[in-house]
């Protein structure tokens, strides 16, 4: 398991809101929700689309991708609706001294 | 020996490059109308087809740098292609700069050229200008295309006039070092009736630094002419590696083209066959493994201009880890081109549940006299046959390493020349992880 790193100010996501950010060599999707941050691999697992650039349903803590519509759960990663059927990758998320980190998951 | 340093792709890390070249003019405003193009070009979006399912994001060009003479001396690793090969001429390039280059007198005295790109296009600026960059590549298919013809540097030219045919392999090695760049350009003119074998290949080791590939290749074939051309990709796992690749076939003349992928961290190739002239006929074959987290994303096209033409294309690829295979084929029959025959297809073995590969094949068909066919397949190793290897004594590992390598099989037959299939099966068997 990595290390935690450094990614972005809380205070520059809005909540409700979602950034695009690099984390390692990866593209994470950074939701904020009700004070509660959560990060997702930006592949939706149907075809590769771009989370980030999904709609944020923030009252069921979902993301729908913007190609073909699946909702993701931006808690878990879990698909909820077709056409994806497989979770996307969920990473750990921590919030220091205003900062927050991210811990990829592999 | 330049020393400069420019950091970044940048406007001027552009002009230290050029000053560095002391090249003849019409190269100069040929390089000077690229850097143009790549400025106004906009970053490919993953909105565009083509795109959709390569992710370079994490791409960026201010990484890299321009290539410049950096003279270093390192040892260069053997290639894989050759042993046991008695060859006609070797080219060695590291970092876009030739190292060394060799050819046979005797095809020196029938007039061949084979050697670096920089130093031909200077000795035999009359002889290559007609052909360099003006019939095959095109600067404006994309960004990535327009920034190599504008900065290509080393690169290999081979030159085969009328008649004369190379009976033994030629042979190209290209290497990357860590945080290096290649943008290299291959030209191979064949003139009428010449033949020749070409092994090319590119060489990173187990390097996962970050690295770039920004090439071209062309491949002019004049009527009659004969070519078989292997082209095997073995970066090291941090190398981008972007490419445009394209063969122009004329009447009767016959291409055999190899491809192999084994290596880079994200490859985005357009390879491109375009028969000109009626009964050019061309092999495809292509063997890509992929592991770990690549990304290799293959665009191929064959296109049928002249009538009476034949193309086939087979492209093979294994994957394992969370890696991920991209093939998009086409098939293009202009309304001349009468008489086709086109055969694509692409087969690919998931070895592991977190791999992926996507397979689209394509047919734009403008003439009514065709015959013109596709076919794609993607699955996981049978669960029967390991059970039938098993039941033979053999463990689970060996039975699908013996798969793999029986998947691989029919593209191998295809490949005529042994050096060439003994190392692509022994680099993928060494590949292939331990599966319980």
């Amino acid at each position: 398991m990595s290390d935690y790193l450094r990614v972005i100010k809380a205070a520059e996501i809005p909540s409700p809101g979602k950034q695009l950010v690099e984390v390692g060599d990866r593209l994470v999707a950074l939701f904020h929700v009700d004070d509660q941050f959560y990060a997702l691999d930006d592949v939706c697992t149907h075809d590769g689309g771009p989370l980030a650039e999904g709609e944020l349903d923030a009252g069921h803590c979902t993301i729908a991708c913007p190609r073909h519509g699946a909702k993701f759960d931006i808690r878990t990663g879990a698909a909820l609706t077709m056409p994806a059927t497989q979770a996307t990758m969920s990473h750990s998320v921590k919030v220091e001294a205003g900062w927050v980190y991210v811990r990829l998951a592999d | 020996m330049s020393t400069a340093t420019s950091s970044g792709i940048t406007a001027a890390a552009f002009e230290a490059f050029l000053a560095a070249r002391r090249e003849p003019k019409w190269l100069l405003e040929r390089r000077r109308a690229a850097w143009q193009l790549f400025e106004e070009l906009p970053m490919p979006s993953r909105k565009d087809e083509e795109w959709m399912r390569t992710d370079i994001r994490l791409f960026h060009f201010d990484r890299f740098h321009l290539p410049i003479e950096t003279g270093a001396t390192g040892e260069v690793q053997p290639g894989l292609l050759t042993e046991g090969v008695k060859l006609a001429g070797q080219t060695i390039a590291v970092d876009s700069w030739p190292r060394s280059a060799r050819l046979d007198p005797k095809w020196v005295a029938q007039g061949v050229l084979f050697g670096s790109l920089d130093e031909m296009v200077s000795a035999h600026g009359a002889l290559l200008q007609p052909h360099l960059m003006t019939k095959a590549f095109s600067a404006r298919y994309d960004k990535f295309a327009a920034l190599h013809a504008a900065c290509w540097s080393g690169g290999m030219v081979l030159y085969v006039p009328k008649g004369v045919v190379i009976d033994q392999p030629l042979h190209s090695l290209t290497a990357i070092s860590p945080r290096g760049v290649d943008f290299s350009h291959t030209l191979v003119i064949l003139e009428e009736g010449a033949e020749a074998t070409l092994l090319s290949e590119t060489a990173g080791g187990e390097d996962a630094e970050p690295s770039l590939h920004c090439g071209a290749i062309e491949l002019l074939l004049a009527p009659e002419a004969r070519l078989r051309y292997v082209n095997l990709q073995n970066w090291g796992k941090g190398t981008w590696h972007f490419a445009h690749q394209k063969a122009l076939v004329d009447r009767d003349a016959s291409l055999q083209w190899t491809i192999s992928a084994l290596g880079s961290r994200l490859a985005k190739v357009n390879q491109h066959v375009a028969l000109v002239g009626p009964g050019a006929s061309t092999q495809v074959n292509g063997v890509i493994f992929t592991e770990d987290k690549q990304h290799l994303c293959y665009n191929t096209h064959q296109h049928h201009v002249a009538p009476h033409c034949q193309s086939d294309l087979l492209y093979k690829g294994a994957l394992q880890d969370h890696s991920r295979l991209v093939w998009r084929g086409m098939i293009k029959v202009d309304r001349d081109a009468q008489k086709t025959n086109g055969y694509q297809r692409n087969d690919n073995l998931v070895l592991s549940d977190t791999a992926r590969s996507d397979s689209i094949p394509g047919l734009e068909i403008e003439a009514d006299d065709v015959r013109c066919t596709h076919g794609s397949t993607a699955g996981r190793v049978d669960d029967e046959q390991i059970f039938y290897a098993r039941c033979r004594g053999l463990t689970r590992n060996e039975a699908v390493r013996m798969i793999v390598a029986g998947f691989f099989q029919q593209v191998f037959d295809r490949i005529t020349i042994e050096s060439v299939r003994e190392a692509l099966g022994h680099a993928i068997g060494r590949r292939i992880r331990e599966y319980d």
